[in-house]
C-alpha cells in the first residue's frame, strides 16, 4: 500500500511536469485507485461474486492562461499520459479563454493533511466466504422473521479500499486512504393480493461499526410488513411527517441548490438569498468534512483546498453556499471548501412517536418516487407512499399518491424536529414534521 | 478513412492479445469442463467529447478516456464477475481467476441455452473520424444556439449548450465461440434556457441524438428546433398556473412522453424480475394487462436511434420483441441468463453500462404502437384534464407495480380546448392496472429525440421511449392547485 501512494504520487508529479513542459501555465491531476469486492446472496444461496482488483482512474486540467481543458483516463502509461496532456494542449489553444478559470490561490490550499481516521485495513482479513457468510445471515434474518416474507431480491455485502492522489502546479501534493463496507437486504412480502418490497442497508467506514446482519436483516422484514395491505390515499391537505430517510432526501435536495455554479448560474430558489429566512428558526444545516471516519469526510477536496465545518443554514437563516474556487471567484467571494461532505440537520428533542403524536390527521412517508423537484423554483411534486397517522399513531399503509409543495414553504413550515439523527449515510436528518402539503389520490 | 478491422486484429492491435491468449483466459474462466459454466469477455475501448457552451462562454472542454475489459462466469442463476481498467493478458488471467471462484459456490447445471441464430445488424454504418475533430465547427453550433435562444424573447437570461460525442468499440469474445466487434457512435446534444421576470424564474430544455456524427444536428435545422422549444418552454412557465391535484382525464402528446410506457410496463417485463417472482407483472403472460388500444414494443433494431445496438453487450443481436399486443402480455426482455433459466433464450436485450458491470435485461428503444386518433380528436374529446408534453423523467417500484412520471410543464384542457399553460406536475398510476384506462390512441406515433437513460442497479444506459398522442382516464396528478 505505502508503495503504490509512493508511485502514484510520483505519477501524479510527472504529469504536473509533462504539462509544464508542453506549455501548460498550471495544471492539477487527481488519481483514484480501488480493490473492491461485492458479495450477493439470494434465497439462501451465493448469487453473484464481483471483484474489482485494481480499479483506478485519473483526471487532468491544464490551464494556458485562462483556457482549461480537462480530460480523464485510466491508462496510467507514461506514454498514454503524455500523449493526453498533449492533446488538452492543443484543445486549449483552440478554445477561448474563461477570466474565473484557474487554480485556487495558494492561500487557500490545505497546509495540513489531517487523518480523519477514513481506512480500516481490518477488511483484507475477512475471506469471501465470512462475506458471503454475513449477507446469508442477514437475509435469513428477514426470510425468517414472519411467513409473509416470503420472496427476496437479495442481501449483499461489499468492501472497498481506495487510494486518493491530487497534485497541482502550485505545489500542493496530498494523498489519503478511504475504506468502506456495506450490508444491504431487499425482500418481498405477500398477503392475498398485495406484493411489497422493502429493504435495509448499514454502511461504514470500519468493519467494526456495521450494523449486525440480524438487525439489518429484521428492519427490513419490518420496513416490508408494515407495507402490506396499503390503500391508495386520497386528495386532501395535510401534515407529513419525513421519516429520517426521506428527511435526509429532502437535504440533499436542498443542498443540490446551495451550490456555488447553481447560484451563479442564477438556476437555484436560493439565489439572492444569503442572510434571509429560508427554514424555520429551529432548522440548522451543517456540513463537516472533518467529522472522523465520517462517509463523506475527508481531509482536503478535489482542488486540495482543507476541509471543514460549514453552517449553511443557521436557525433558519441561509449562512452560505458550497463553493469552489471557480463559483467563488464567479460570485466575487472565497471558497469554503467546495462540495458537501458529512451533512446533516440538527437534532431537536422529540422522539419520532412524539412527533407523530402531534398529527390528528396526516402522513408518515416512507417512500418517494419520481425526478419531480425543480431547484430553479423549489416546486417539488412526487409519488408517494408510506403509513397513514390517525389521531396521532400510524394507522394503516397508502400508496399511489402525491405529495407536492414548494421546498422552500416546507422548509419554513417545518413544526417539528426529532432527535433521532443517525449517520446512515454521509446526508442524515432527524424525523421531520412539515406542517402541510398537498396530496393527490383517489 | 475507412479501416477494415477483424474482432482479433482491432485486440491484437489495441491490446497485443493473441487468439490463444484469448482462448486460455476463456478456459481460466471456465474451469473444469463439467460445470456446464458459460463466460465471456468485454472489452470496451472509447472517447467521449464533452462541450458546454454556458453564459456566454465555451467551458473546460473535456474528454474521457475509456478502456478495459470485464471476464464474467455464468453457472445456472450464478455469477462471478472481475475487471480490469488496464488490459493485457497478466491481468486478465487475474480477472478470469477471480470470476472462476464462482465456480467453488456452484453446483453442476446443464450448459445455458443458446437462442435462435440472428444476424448482426449493422445500424449505424459510420466510417469517418468522430472524435478530435477540429473545435470551431462545434463551437459555432453551440454559439448558434446560444444566439436563437436569446433571439426567441429578451426574457431569456441564459443559455447552457452542451455537445457530448462517443466513439466507443466493444468487443465480446464468448466460451460458446462467439468473436464480435461493434463500433458505436453515440452524439447528444442538450439546451437549457433561464428565463427572468420579476422574481420569477424558470428553466426549459430541450435535447437529442443518436448513434450518429455531429452532423446530424446541423440536418433538417434540427439544432434549431432544440433551441427553440427549449426558449418557449421556459418562457411558457413564467406565466404558468399551480398544477391540479387528484384525479383527472390526462392526454400526452407523442415522442418522449413514451416515458410513461417505460417505466409502466418495460420494467415490470425485465427478464430478471419476473424469473424471480419479485415483479407486479410475474406470471401474468398471456392476461389482460391493458386496453385492446395498446400494443408495446421494444425494438433495439431502429437504424441510428439512441437506444440501438447492433448487438446486445453480450454479443446476441438485439431484436424486435413484442411485450403487449392488444393488451395482453406476450413476452418479457431477456439477457442470455435469466432468458436461459427460463427457457425462452435471449431477447437481445442483456446490456450493461461498461466493463466494470454484469448485464442485466434492459430496455432499449420501447413504445407504444400507433392507433386511429388524430391528436386534435383526442384533445377535443376531454371536458377538463391535462394536456402534458414535455417531461423530465420516472420511477417505478417493480414489486407493487406504483410507477411515476414527471411533468415539466402541462396545458390546461377545458371543454376541448388548450387553455392555461400549468406547472409541472408528478404523474403517478399503477403498472398492470392504468394502461387498462388508455381510452384513445393517436396515429402520430414517434420515437422521442434521443435524449433519455435508464437507471437500474446503478448502471445507465442510453434508451429510447416512444408513444403516439393518447388518452388516459383516471390519471392522478401531483399539483398544488385545487
Amino acid at each position: 500500500m505505502k508503495n503504490d501512494k509512493a508511485r502514484l504520487e510520483a505519477l501524479a508529479q510527472f504529469v504536473i511536469g509533462e504539462a509544464k513542459r508542453l506549455g501548460a501555465t498550471d495544471s492539477d491531476v487527481s488519481i483514484s485507485t480501488w480493490s473492491s469486492v461485492d458479495t450477493t446472496v439470494r434465497m439462501g444461496d451465493v448469487e453473484k461474486l464481483e471483484t474489482a482488483a485494481q480499479g483506478r482512474s485519473l483526471t487532468v486540467r491544464v490551464f494556458v492562461g485562462k483556457v482549461v481543458t480537462t480530460a480523464n483516463t485510466s491508462d496510467f502509461t507514461r506514454r498514454a499520459l503524455t500523449k493526453v496532456v498533449r492533446s488538452l494542449i492543443v484543445v486549449a489553444k483552440a478554445a477561448q479563454p474563461d477570466e474565473f478559470a484557474g487554480l485556487p490561490d495558494k492561500e487557500d490550499l490545505a497546509s495540513l493533511i489531517p487523518d480523519l481516521d477514513l481506512a480500516d485495513t481490518s477488511m483484507s482479513k475477512l475471506s469471501v466466504a465470512d462475506k458471503i457468510a454475513m449477507a446469508k445471515s442477514c437475509e435469513s434474518a428477514a426470510l425468517g422473521f414472519d411467513t409473509r416474507i416470503n420472496n427476496s431480491q437479495g442481501a449483499s455485502f461489499s468492501d472497498s479500499f481506495g487510494l486518493t492522489v491530487y497534485a497541482n502546479s502550485r505545489g500542493f501534493l496530498g494523498s489519503y486512504n478511504g475504506s468502506r463496507c456495506s450490508l444491504s437486504c431487499s425482500i418481498i412480502a405477500q398477503q392475498g393480493d398485495s406484493m411489497q418490497t422493502d429493504g435495509w442497508h448499514t454502511s461504514n467506514r470500519k468493519l467494526a461499526n456495521l450494523g449486525s446482519p440480524d438487525s439489518i436483516g429484521q428492519e427490513a422484514a419490518r420496513r416490508v410488513l408494515r407495507r402490506l395491505g396499503a390503500v391508495r390515499g386520497s386528495s386532501q391537505e395535510v401534515p407529513v411527517v419525513f421519516d429520517p430517510v426521506m428527511a435526509a432526501q429532502l437535504l440533499g435536495q436542498f443542498a443540490g441548490v446551495a451550490y456555488g455554479s447553481a447560484i451563479h448560474r442564477r438556476t437555484s430558489f436560493l439565489v439572492d438569498k444569503l442572510g434571509e429566512q429560508v427554514a424555520c428558526p429551529e432548522l440548522t444545516i451543517i456540513d463537516d468534512g472533518l467529522m472522523p471516519g465520517g462517509l463523506g469526510s475527508r481531509p482536503f477536496n478535489g482542488e486540495g483546498q482543507a476541509s471543514r465545518q460549514r453552517t449553511i443554514v443557521d436557525n433558519g437563516v441561509l449562512a452560505s453556499y458550497f463553493l469552489d474556487s471557480y463559483s467563488a471567484r464567479k460570485l466575487g467571494t472565497k471558497p469554503n471548501g467546495g462540495s458537501q461532505t458529512n451533512l446533516y440537520i440538527k437534532p431537536g428533542t422529540k422522539t419520532p412517536e412524539e412527533i407523530i403524536k402531534t398529527v390528528k390527521n396526516g402522513l408518515y412517508l416512507t417512500h418517494v418516487s419520481g425526478p419531480g423537484f425543480n431547484g430553479v423554483t423549489g416546486d417539488y411534486s412526487r409519488g408517494a407512499s408510506g403509513i397513514w397517522i390517525e389521531n396521532g399513531e400510524l394507522a394503516y399503509p397508502v400508496q399511489e399518491i402525491t405529495i407536492a409543495g414548494n421546498v422552500l414553504a416546507m422548509l419554513k413550515s417545518v413544526e417539528e424536529i426529532g432527535n433521532d439523527l443517525e449517520f446512515r449515510s454521509s446526508v442524515a436528518s432527524p424525523t421531520l414534521k412539515i406542517g402541510s402539503m398537498m396530496i393527490a389520490g383517489k | 478513412m475507412k479501416e477494415l478491422t477483424t474482432p482479433s486484429q482491432y485486440l491484437s492491435k489495441t491490446f497485443g492479445l493473441t487468439p490463444a491468449q484469448l482462448e486460455k483466459v476463456l478456459g481460466i474462466a471456465i474451469g473444469s469442463r463439467d460445470k456446464g459454466a458459460f463466460s465471456d469477455i468485454y472489452f470496451q475501448v472509447g472517447t467521449t467529447e464533452g462541450l458546454v457552451y454556458d453564459q456566454g462562454i465555451l467551458k473546460n472542454p473535456s474528454r474521457s478516456d475509456v478502456s478495459g475489459a470485464g471476464v464474467r462466469v455464468v453457472i445456472g442463476d450464478k455469477t462471478g464477475y472481475s475487471y480490469t481498467d488496464h488490459v493485457n493478458f497478466r491481468n486478465l488471467t487475474t480477472a478470469a481467476r477471480n470470476a472462476a471462484t464462482i465456480a467453488l459456490h456452484s453446483q453442476a447445471v446443464e450448459p445455458v441455452q443458446v437462442g435462435p441464430a440472428r444476424k448482426p445488424h449493422n445500424l449505424y454504418p459510420l466510417e469517418g473520424v468522430l472524435i478530435g475533430l477540429p473545435l470551431q465547427e462545434k463551437v459555432d453550433l453551440l454559439m448558434m444556439i446560444d444566439k436563437e435562444c436569446r433571439k426567441y424573447d429578451p426574457r431569456i437570461k441564459n443559455v447552457t449548450a452542451s455537445l457530448s460525442i462517443q466513439d466507443e468499440t466493444v468487443v465480446i469474445v464468448t466460451s460458446l465461440g462467439d468473436l464480435i466487434l461493434d463500433r458505436r457512435p453515440l452524439v447528444r446534444l442538450g439546451v437549457s434556457c433561464l428565463a427572468e421576470e420579476g422574481s420569477r424564474r424558470e428553466t426549459g430544455s430541450s435535447s437529442g441524438g443518436g448513434r450518429v456524427d455531429f452532423e446530424f444536428f446541423l440536418e433538417d435545422d434540427r439544432w434549431k428546433k432544440h433551441a427553440q422549444k427549449a426558449a418557449s418552454e421556459a418562457i411558457g412557465l413564467l406565466s404558468a398556473v399551480e398544477a391540479p391535484a387528484g384525479e383527472m382525464t390526462v392526454v400526452l402528446g407523442n415522442g418522449w412522453p413514451g416515458v410513461l410506457i417505460h417505466e409502466a410496463v418495460g420494467h415490470g417485463l425485465e427478464g430478471d424480475f419476473n424469473r424471480k417472482g419479485t415483479s407486479a407483472f410475474s406470471k401474468m403472460i398471456g392476461q389482460k394487462v391493458a386496453s385492446d388500444l395498446c400494443t408495446i414494443i421494444d425494438d433495439g433494431t431502429v437504424p441510428g436511434r439512441r437506444g440501438s445496438l447492433n448487438i446486445d453487450d453480450e454479443g446476441v443481436p438485439t431484436g424486435n420483441t413484442v411485450l403487449i399486443e392488444k393488451g395482453v402480455l406476450k413476452g418479457y426482455l431477456q439477457d442470455r441468463t435469466n432468458g436461459g433459466l427460463m427457457r425462452q433464450g435471449s431477447t437481445g436485450n442483456g446490456r450493461r453500462e461498461s466493463y466494470r458491470n454484469v448485464p442485466m435485461p434492459r430496455m432499449t428503444n420501447t413504445y407504444l404502437a400507433g392507433g386511429q386518433s388524430t391528436p386534435e380528436e383526442i384533445i377535443k374529446s376531454v371536458k377538463r384534464g391535462l394536456y402534458a408534453v414535455t417531461f423530465g423523467g420516472g420511477q417505478v417500484d417493480i414489486t407493487n407495480g406504483d410507477y411515476t412520471f414527471s411533468a415539466t410543464s402541462a396545458i390546461l384542457i377545458e371543454d376541448g380546448k388548450l387553455t392555461k399553460a400549468v406547472k409541472g406536475a408528478t404523474l403517478i398510476g399503477n403498472g398492470p392496472k392504468s394502461l387498462h384506462n388508455v381510452s384513445m390512441v393517436g396515429n402520430d406515433m414517434a420515437l422521442d429525440e434521443g435524449t433519455g437513460t435508464c437507471g437500474k442497479r446503478g448502471q445507465s444506459v442510453p434508451v429510447g421511449v416512444g408513444m403516439p398522442t393518447i388518452r388516459i382516464d383516471g390519471v392522478t396528478v401531483g399539483g398544488t392547485g385545487r
